[in-house]
């Protein structure tokens, strides 16, 4: 028999099949038989066979990207391509200090005041406190004087990085092959800082630019690469004296770096000073009065360690943008990587934008612990942005537009079956919002998939005999207040038109000169003979309902809905106050497709909190109506639209 | 191409690897002698010891440390008849005494089976087993 069998990797199937193999090329018989001699040296040379494919698995797994598990494999292959994976980061805070009293004044006093590197605020988050540092110096803007008094001025906010500033000394010797790895967990590799000094100095020496390639750089350039290798700690890496200045035997390496608590200093706030100050004459400055630090923006933007999945996901991206953003998924790519609290990006080209706008890209950004990106981190990013962004492409960053889906579900269940329909209802809501977390939908470009969402409620609970679920979107309007104002809601999925009208629905608002609370609703536009006339476009109106229920439209033209592109615009109207709270208008619609997308910069959000979910008994099932009599006169489920004027 | 068996005695090889003093084959077991061999080889197997077949073999290694008793001794024929006939299709009728000499710390074995498929009177083999560390 050919032994050609390659494919078993168990122990079994190896030693099988070299039972088959000497079962007919041996003399020997007793390798059936587990007490046998014959039977150990199989052991051994199965296990040996087993050991050895299990081991050449293992390596062929490691080479590649895509089926490395090990941490450091990964990282090693991503390096490859020249990627390099986020360290964790430090939260950041903005802080303002108060002027500092530096004494009467006279020529002995101090020119300026430096904040030194290292512990400077401590802030809480809850019931912890974080220690945050600076990772270089800071020196006052001015030192002013007040009534024979000087004062320092620090006039600009001042970022503090959550974490404790930590230093670590390296003696270069040039006859080894010596690595400079920093031996602690945890470091933000954005704070390392790196000073050499010559075997001769005393001082700290001169500071080294840390940097991620080697463009524009030549052999004086005192730089040097930092990386991540075993355990998650970073090296350093300089100058070969080809590409960056070569360090000279002897001389000492002093590296700072903060190491961080990462996500959890996100919120820190309520900041005591405990710094340090040293005068112009470099002598310690210890503060009369006590500090006042002002918090100018929480600690934010923390963030762990970039873990395996993402670095197998963003590397090949990045490789493939050649940290150049050209095309929209370049900017995915390298924004994924200058932010690192993104959850989600999506970069539409200004020419696909209607009206089109040349030489534009519109950005984005879902981050992973909030809806919107701040002003602050909008501006970094797009600093940031330009040393990747090709000429003459100005990128703009706004801010997400949520596309709500809601379901209004009713399930019919089997009593004898449950056990309650109360359980049922509640297991059916448990597994709507496992499925609302689920990437697929909450993501840009995010897809909301009617037909899992019925096979998921009908596999809730086999007592469930079917169900009837109606798709809803909406869009939350925020209105501004005793303003006129025009106001534009797309929702990027056709609308399903009922020629009565009511596809569109809104919470109760007021509007000046009426008391009553008014609603939006629509009349599509019709021909002379009362058909829909094709243009896919409607008429919006308000219309108010009193306390009797009565219904009074007091504006018939207040706007269009565009039910082909899922538009609506509301023309000049002031609104004064809104039923829901914070001046939202909730305004919904049916969708033609019962599969919703986020389209360009909406961000799909499955809303289970707003959905309905019904159970109804079903007696044709449970056997007390067997013609179907009953269950047609009171347990009947409509599939459409209810026609009511208000959401509810 | 159907399977042929190129002989239909039992034949194991023997773990001494001394090789014959004028062929200089290795030495082989035949029929009964194999399989006492591997009778003896279950019974002083622990369980654990083999590779990913934890079931072969015998507690009777760690039996040897407790205190001496008629029940004892009944657990160790147990464990041997057991674990033949769970692993050793080629021998029937299994006995097993134990005779305890407990002024010497020593345990005399004898097995007694017959051999499945061999015209063979039953075959028995005994041994010592002491406890050593």
């Amino acid at each position: 028999m050919p032994f050609t069998q390659f494919t078993s990797l168990d122990f079994a199937d190896i030693k099988v099949q070299i039972k088959d193999f000497l079962r007919s090329n041996s003399n020997f018989t007793d390798f059936d038989f587990e007490g046998s001699n014959f039977s150990v040296l199989l052991d051994t040379l199965a296990y040996n066979t087993y050991i050895n494919a299990f081991n050449a698995n293992l390596v062929a797994n490691e080479s590649f990207l895509d089926s490395a598990t090990l941490r450091e494999n990964v990282i090693s292959l991503a390096r490859n391509i020249g990627y390099v994976p986020r360290s964790k980061t430090a939260a950041t805070a903005q802080v303002s200090i108060s002027d500092v009293n530096v004494g009467a004044t006279n020529d002995n006093t101090t020119k300026f005041l430096t904040l030194q590197a290292g512990l400077v605020c401590v802030g809480s988050s809850g019931n912890t406190t974080y220690r945050f540092s600076l990772p270089d110096n800071i020196t006052s803007t001015r030192v002013v004087d007040i009534g024979g008094t000087s004062f320092a001025k620090f006039d600009e906010p001042i970022t503090i990085h959550e974490g404790t500033l930590l230093q670590r000394v390296y003696r270069v010797d040039a006859s080894i092959d010596q690595r400079f790895i920093i031996d602690s967990p945890n470091i933000d590799s954005s704070t390392i800082r790196a000073f050499v000094s010559g075997p001769a100095d005393v001082t700290i020496g001169r500071k080294y630019k840390m940097v991620d390639n080697i463009l524009n750089i030549d052999k004086n350039s005192e730089i040097f690469l930092s990386q991540e290798v075993q355990d998650e700690k970073y090296e350093i890496i300089f100058g070969d004296g080809l590409f960056g200045r070569k360090l000279e035997n002897n001389s000492v390496i002093t590296v700072k770096y903060i190491v961080t608590e990462g996500e959890t200093g996100n919120g820190a706030s309520n900041f005591s000073f405990q710094g340090t100050f040293t005068k112009s004459d470099g002598t310690i400055f210890t503060p009369s009065d006590s500090l006042t630090v002002t918090t100018v923006s929480n600690a934010s933007n923390g963030a762990e360690v970039e873990d395996v999945s993402s670095i197998k996901y963003f590397a090949p991206r990045l490789y493939s943008a050649q940290y150049r953003a050209v095309t929209p998924r370049d900017y995915e790519a390298i924004i994924g990587t200058i932010f690192p609290q993104t959850e989600s990006v999506a970069v539409v080209g200004g020419e696909e934008l209607d009206p089109p706008q040349f030489g534009k890209v519109q950005i984005s950004i879902k981050p992973k612990n909030g809806t919107f990106v701040s002003d602050f981190d909008k501006s970094q990013i797009k600093n940031k942005l330009k040393n990747y962004a090709i000429a003459g492409i100005n990128s703009e960053i706004v801010d997400l537009k949520l596309l709500y889906v809601e379901i209004n579900c009713t399930a019919y269940y089997n009593p004898s079956q449950i056990a309650s329909a109360t359980d049922l209802r509640t297991g059916i809501i448990n597994s709507l919002n496992e499925y609302a977390n689920n990437v697929e939908i909450n993501k840009f470009g995010g897809r909301f998939k009617y037909s899992k969402v019925s096979t998921l409620i009908d596999r809730v609970d086999n007592g469930i005999t079917s169900n009837i679920t109606k798709v809803i979107i909406r869009r939350d309007l925020k209105a501004l207040l005793n303003q006129f104002a025009q106001y534009e809601l797309c929702y990027g999925n056709k609308f399903n038109i009922n020629p009565a009208g009511f596809n569109v629905k809104s919470t109760g608002f007021t509007i000046n000169g009426f008391n009553d609370t008014a609603y939006i609703t629509d009349v599509p536009n019709k021909n002379a003979s009362g058909a829909l006339d094709g243009s896919m476009k409607g008429t919006l109106s308000i219309v108010t309902k009193n306390n009797k229920g009565e219904q009074r439209v007091v504006v018939k033209d207040a706007g269009m809905v565009d039910y082909k592109k899922g538009e609506i615009i509301l023309n000049t109207i002031n609104i004064t106050s809104t039923v829901n709270q914070n001046n939202i208008i909730e305004i919904q619609a049916f969708p033609e497709s019962n599969d919703v997308i986020g389209l360009k910069d909406l961000y799909l959000n499955f809303d289970v909190s707003k959905s309905t979910i019904n159970t109804v008994k079903d007696v044709i099932a449970s056997g007390e109506d067997v013609s179907g009599v009953v269950f047609q006169r009171d347990y009947y489920t409509s599939s459409y639209s209810n026609g009511d004027l208000e959401r509810k | 191409m159907a399977i042929q068996r190129k002989s239909r005695a039992f034949k194991d090889i023997s773990l001494s690897f001394s090789p014959h003093p004028v062929t200089k084959d290795l030495p082989v077991l035949v029929n009964e002698r194999a399989v006492i061999r591997s009778v003896r080889n279950l019974v002083e197997t622990i369980p654990t010891e083999r590779f990913f077949n934890s079931l072969v073999g015998t507690d009777i290694r760690d039996m040897l440390f407790e205190n001496y008793d008629r029940t004892h001794v009944m657990m160790i024929e147990e464990q041997i008849r057991e674990t033949l006939s769970n692993f050793e299709p080629r021998v029937s009728n299994v006995g097993a005494t134990v005779k305890a000499k407990p002024d010497d710390n020593t345990l005399d074995v004898s097995v007694f089976f017959d051999i499945t498929g061999l015209d063979l009177p039953t075959q028995s083999f005994s041994f010592i087993l002491e406890p050593t560390r």
